[in-house]
């Protein structure tokens, strides 16, 4: 398999003159960028930066800087479609891909000359065989073989009958190889899912350089706890992951262990944390971020009253009286908060939340700046999808990117708003849609359709948001529904997406249960139910399952859904 | 006219108005100090200006200058590039460069407006789309960094 590791890359890119960077609108890709250029930074390494939400933007951005760049860095985009193919680039432009997107197209994993792919060593990517779906074309016509003169007729026709049967034989061959083919690609291409973190991936990088900081190291945290926020990786792979990074975690903060040697408090630090995974706590109220998580909402069943009850008993078996709860945590009493997670962890256990504490990192600057990873994820994310302000996406995309750098901290702060606003409207929506049964099963999924004029319909325009949401709202149904077959079924949302143009933006997430694989069909599925009915779909996301559709087409295109997954 | 009428009737054997003409003589001599002043401090800027924005002018800022102002500045103008061309050997020194020390020699630089192809030195174009990010040679931006078409980010 010609995939090109990391060590090879580095002496690439160290002789390059100037790179173009395509950066996708996500987290991870946002850490990964601001990675990649601190490393150039380091290097004197020219670059443009140009972010991209979308294959169209992608395809416009590269018409544009074609005549000016040879060579491509293309970050969280690229690697699952057939780039080539779909960019039409001269000979000798070379795209260096770093995406977590699985699976990869099998065009570029077998492409030596134009296409290199960032790959973890150890990321499992399950390629097909190159002879199994590429062939040479033979050449089938072997008449000029047959020798004709001086032989006799029997001689003759015994050939030309062995040479029919040969003829036959091979195109039977060439059949069944391509309808093996055929099978191959469809299993190997019917599932997406993600790899490694693109962050992480250039993490690696830096470390083998010996280039790697303790600013790229948070990024890296960064990059890995979105995938997990976005629930985009098994739970498996995130612990094993987390290790990794702790390894590089201890070996650049040791010093902070040391009394004697610790670094002054100005510092940027990272220490590992076994933390509540209440979304914000440290920055909001914990009684607001009790409301406003997915996991504690949807195991307390917060939409019911008899769930607003529970809340009550918990926060009374831990002995915390509401009015200290419900302000803002770092007024909490000292003494209450001094062994909190041990006490809430208790206490959630009778509860029947078994997970809520989850390993991560925190990073502390200065006496008043700590924040844990997933802070910064969802705050980063608010900035990025920020509807507030009118304007290009891209200056969105670039207060996200400005949010991750230690010196932008009112930015950060600003997005830690955005995110409160967002996890409560995504909150209320859940709530809303399980009180009024919005989510209806469909046979083989569920389904749910946001209506225009529902409060903050606005939000759940944008993909990262409505796929947040959608995720919340299937574990809130999980845990709200008695029917035993609808708790295992994945989840179809649709959401207006632009009220003039008569468009739905529609996402499919796999089912929610203990040992998801995270494996989601509804890429493949959307396209052959939009090709079946002709509807007028735009498949410009980088992840398969999430597409715009006209309004006028939503029902015929889930009607050929439905028939298509039964 | 009205000081000179005042200065003739005083001449004239008029005592009792010597204070009224002082008084008008002292508010004229203000104004003029005021005028005097203002005047003094558009050449001031205007001197600034050729540090800030190089040797042509932006047109909004042109259309506020007098001719005399214009004048004025095309001949700072040349003295400043004599005493440039005087100093610092054979191809003279260009003073206007880099007026604070630079940390680097690479700047990352931000877009804040369509711009469209800037050619570099070296005949490499770059597109300056709106939001886009650069990393380039710190004396190939600085112009642009003047002229509000590029900022520089810091990190």
């Amino acid at each position: 398999v010609r995939i090109v590791t990391c060590t090879n890359i580095l002496k690439l890119l160290l002789f390059l003159q100037r790179v173009l960077l395509l950066v996708a609108s996500d987290v991870d890709a946002l850490c990964a960028c601001k990675i990649l250029q601190a490393l150039f930074q380091c290097d004197h390494v020219q670059y443009t930066l140009v972010p991209v939400s979308g294959w169209q933007e992608l395809e416009t951005a590269f018409l544009e800087h074609k005549d000016q760049f040879k060579y491509f860095v293309l970050i969280n985009c690229g690697a699952n479609v057939d780039l080539l193919e779909i960019l039409q680039p001269e000979e000798d432009v070379l795209f260096f891909v770093c995406d977590s997107h699985r699976p990869i197209n099998v065009v570029n994993v077998y492409n030596e000359t134009q296409i290199k792919l960032l790959v973890k060593q150890d990321d499992d990517l399950d390629v097909p065989a190159y002879d199994d779906i590429f062939r040479d074309e033979e050449d089938e016509d072997d008449d000029s073989e047959n020798e004709s003169d001086g032989s006799e007729p029997s001689e003759k026709r015994r050939r030309f009958e062995e040479d029919v049967i040969e003829r036959t034989m091979r195109r039977r061959q060439k059949r069944e190889w391509e309808a093996r083919r055929r099978e191959i690609l469809f299993d190997y291409e019917q599932y997406e899912y993600h790899g490694t973190s693109s962050a992480m991936v250039m993490f690696d990088l830096a470390w083998i350089m010996s280039k790697d900081l303790n600013d790229m190291l948070w990024w890296a945290i960064v990059g890995l706890t979105d995938q997990w926020v976005q629930d985009k990786i098994t739970q498996m792979k995130y612990v094993t992951d987390i290790g990794i990074l702790q390894r590089h975690v201890s070996r650049h903060n040791h010093r902070n262990e040391d009394e004697e040697n610790s670094l002054s408090i100005d510092c940027m630090r990272i220490a590992f944390e076994y933390d509540l995974r209440l979304a914000l706590y440290q920055h909001w109220s914990l009684y607001e971020s009790l409301c406003n998580t997915s996991y504690t909402s949807a195991c307390l069943k917060l939409w019911s009253v008899q769930g607003q009850k529970r809340l009550q008993e918990f926060l009374a078996d831990m002995g915390l009286p509401l009015k200290q709860v419900k302000q803002k945590f770092n007024s909490m009493d000292i003494s209450l908060k001094e062994n909190l997670r041990e006490m809430i962890e208790e206490s959630a256990n009778k509860f029947g939340m078994k997970d809520l504490r989850v390993q991560t990192f925190s990073i502390h600057f200065g006496f008043k700046n700590k924040f844990l990873a997933s802070d910064i994820v969802y705050a980063t994310t608010s900035l990025m999808e920020n509807i507030e302000k009118e304007g290009p996406e891209t200056d969105n995309f670039i207060k996200a990117l400005d949010s991750l750098s230690r010196s932008n901290l009112d930015k950060l702060h600003q997005g830690l708003d955005l995110a409160k606003k967002q996890l409560r409207a995504i909150q209320q929506t859940v709530a809303s849609c399980i009180c009024t049964n919005l989510v209806i099963s469909q046979g083989p999924f569920l389904y749910c359709s946001l209506m225009e004029g529902t409060p903050d319909v606005k939000l759940f325009s944008k993909p990262v948001s409505l796929c947040l949401l959608s995720k919340y709202l299937l574990k809130s149904f999980v845990c709200s529904t008695k029917n035993k077959r609808c708790k295992l079924l994945p989840l179809v949302m649709a959401a207006p997406m632009d009220v003039e143009q008569g468009t739905v933006i529609m996402v499919g997430i796999p089912p929610e249960t203990e040992s998801s694989d995270k494996k989601n069909f509804f890429g493949r599925a959307f396209e052959k139910a939009a090709e079946s009915t002709n509807s007028r779909t735009l498949h410009n996301h980088f992840d398969m399952s999430i597409i715009e559709l006209k309004t006028e087409d939503r029902s015929k295109f889930l009607d050929a859904l439905i028939s298509l997954l039964s | 006219a009205a000081s000179c009428r005042s200065r003739s009737e005083a001449k004239s054997g008029r005592t009792d108005l010597i204070f009224l003409i002082r008084f008008r003589h002292c508010c004229l001599l203000r104004n003029q100090r005021c005028v005097v002043a203002y005047l003094y401090d558009r050449l001031l800027r205007i001197r600034a200006l050729r540090w800030e924005y190089g040797s042509v002018l932006p047109s909004a800022i042109h259309f506020h200058m007098s001719a005399e102002e214009v004048e004025w500045f095309n001949r700072y103008k040349k003295s400043l590039a004599t005493y440039m061309r005087s100093v610092g050997g054979e191809e003279g020194l260009d003073l206007t460069q880099d007026i604070k020390p630079p940390k680097s020699l690479y700047i990352e630089v931000r877009c804040l407006k369509d711009y469209g192809e800037f050619e570099i030195d070296d005949g490499t174009t770059v597109l300056l789309k709106k939001n886009s990010q650069h990393f380039l040679p710190r004396w190939k931006c600085e112009q642009l960094i003047r002229q509000g078409v590029l900022e520089h980010v810091l990190s």
